[in-house]
């Protein structure tokens, strides 16, 4: 029989899990593929354009173009389509949910009506509203999900510097999301140290009173380290102002990627230009 | 050839935030292109010392000359001297997840070089030459948290090799690691040492002193130095050894081992 998982068991298994998708992340972000053989600028700077785009089309069928474009890019870059539709379909019904089902109703979006449900009148307009709003957060998320699947976290902050982010700010993030992983696995041996000395049951006063515990025992670990990792950059010559190394070189693939996009937008609001939407 | 005396510390005292003792009252000398092991049991100072040799913290009490020059809070306002000062001194710390604080092993090599205005290209040329005489150049683009600690030693290792420094310093470089890969780290520190550069060792290994060091100052349970020589004479001289927690005399037999028995205070058995 499945043993009942309590709050603080769930919530530790839960942060583990996400940065173990974190790490298997950075595996797919290392595969061979189209979108990983890109510049992460360059990569950046055009999901980025047709994130703009799909936030300001005012047409349905460009939306269903660029969820198309999505999924084969998926499929170029060796993402398995299941691995891909679950990683965007977990947050699409999150974000879109709350704000997408009340539209549909003529409180919020007066306008001719098509259904009842439950006493609440669908009217066409909600269901339009709603479809966009739906189609937007779809194609947003899926940009945003392959931006990160084929980029290493390492590649994706370093990249923020062409947006003109100050290099102190990419350094500083860097270095967090380091400590992030180290302590992690803190907090898993502690976990793990913990279950094998009181076993699984742990009554949630008592559990409180471990967590509680053992965050305050992490915040002393890591402010020690903070001091130790300063001394560790004044001994190898930082001064207050980082320098960094940038390896990002942009080569005729980039060139061509780059002006395929701008073509493919380019022709899509010429379509919706031209449909008179 | 008169030799040229790198580090002195003469009667240096320091407590952590004035209050818990660290070091009191170190008298040593480090002469250039020698390799100097410190050894002492845990809590010793050792670790304190290193940081006062490389100028992270400054002595509350007493002097801590670098090339003659004193190592205070003044002399690391003027940017010329603090950077000549860092281009020559490295520090190997204890904990490699204290060293290696960038994304990447990559970055992690270069960022000492790039602080010190050595230019990208130059940095990239380091980072290949080092990743071949250390074996690290498969992991050059994987992040510390993936490599194992022997790997992170290394790698820390060549973050401080990376600046071409003149000193070295290294806090209990073995730790942890295999005898593979502490003979592989015995050997280039001596590759290192044999390039006329100046090794300072600390360290509770005994058996690394003789490879590591032409001379050993064995600190005392006081935070003072308690004895020096060359390694022969100090590993030779078990009294003072063993008065410093550095060996342990075994005075009952391994029958005795047999008849001690764990009993809880509860324990009705």
């Amino acid at each position: 029989m499945r043993r009942p998982r309590g709050f603080i068991e769930r919530t530790l298994t839960g942060t583990l899990a996400f940065f173990r998708q974190a790490l298997y992340d950075d595996e797919t972000a290392s595969r061979p593929g189209l979108l990983q053989a890109l510049d992460p600028r360059a990569k950046a700077a055009t999901l980025l354009a047709f994130l703009l785009y799909a936030l300001m089309t005012r047409s349905l069928a460009m939306l269903g173009v660029l969820y198309v474009f999505a999924l084969a890019l998926a499929a170029a870059s060796r993402i398995s389509p299941r691995t891909f539709l679950v990683r965007t379909w977990v947050f699409i019904p999150l974000f879109s949910l709350f704000l997408a089902v009340p539209a549909l109703f003529s409180a919020v979006s007066p306008g001719r009506a098509v259904a009842s449900v439950g006493g609440l009148t669908v009217t066409e307009q909600g269901l339009r509203a709603a479809a966009f709003f739906l189609g937007r957060v779809t194609v947003s998320v899926s940009l945003t999900v392959l931006l990160s699947m084929t980029t290493r976290h390492f590649e994706l902050l370093k990249a923020l510097r062409a947006f003109g982010v100050p290099q102190v700010f990419v350094m500083v993030l860097g270095i967090s999301t380091r400590y992030i992983y180290l302590f992690v696995g803190v907090v898993e041996d502690t976990y793990r140290a913990i279950r094998s000395r009181v076993g699984f049951a742990v009554c949630p006063q008592r559990g409180q009173r471990l967590v509680a515990g053992n965050m305050a025992h992490l915040w002393m670990r890591s402010y020690q380290m903070n001091e130790h990792v300063y001394q560790a950059m004044l001994a190898r010559g930082f001064r207050g102002e980082p320098v960094a190394l940038q390896r990002f070189r942009m080569g005729a693939r980039d060139g061509w990627w780059m002006g395929a996009c701008a073509a493919l937008l380019l022709g899509l609001i010429g379509a919706e230009w031209m449909m008179g939407v | 050839m008169a030799s040229e005396t790198v580090f002195e510390c003469r009667g240096v005292h320091y407590a952590y935030r004035g209050r818990f003792p660290a070091l009191g009252g170190v008298d040593i000398a480090v002469e250039a292109g020698e390799r100097v092991a410190l050894v002492g049991a845990n809590g010793c100072g050792k670790s304190t010392l290193l940081s006062l040799l490389d100028a992270l913290v400054f002595a509350d009490k007493g002097r801590v000359l670098f090339r003659g020059v004193a190592l205070t809070e003044a002399a690391f306002s003027d940017d010329a001297f603090a950077r000549s000062f860092r281009k020559q001194v490295g520090l190997v710390f204890q904990n490699p997840d204290v060293q290696l604080f960038c994304p990447t092993v990559r970055d992690d090599i270069a960022f000492g070089p790039l602080q010190l205005g050595v230019d990208a290209k130059t940095a990239e040329a380091r980072i290949g030459r080092l990743a071949e005489a250390l074996g690290i150049g498969a992991l050059l683009d994987r992040s510390p948290h993936q490599l194992s600690v022997g790997e992170k030693r290394k790698v820390a290792l060549a973050t401080s090799l990376a600046v071409e420094p003149d000193v070295l310093l290294l806090d209990e470089p073995t730790a942890g690691l295999d005898p593979r890969t502490t003979t592989h780290l015995i050997e280039l520190l001596d590759a290192f040492a044999r390039a006329g550069k100046t090794v300072v060792t600390a360290t509770h290994d005994l058996h690394i002193v003789p490879d590591l060091a032409d001379r050993v100052y064995v600190f005392g349970q006081n935070r003072t130095i308690a004895g020096s020589g060359t390694p022969e004479e100090v590993l030779a001289d078990h009294a003072l050894l063993d008065a410093n927690n550095l060996i342990h005399v075994h005075h009952h037999h391994a029958s005795d081992h047999r008849k001690f028995r764990w009993s809880a205070p509860d324990d009705k058995r």
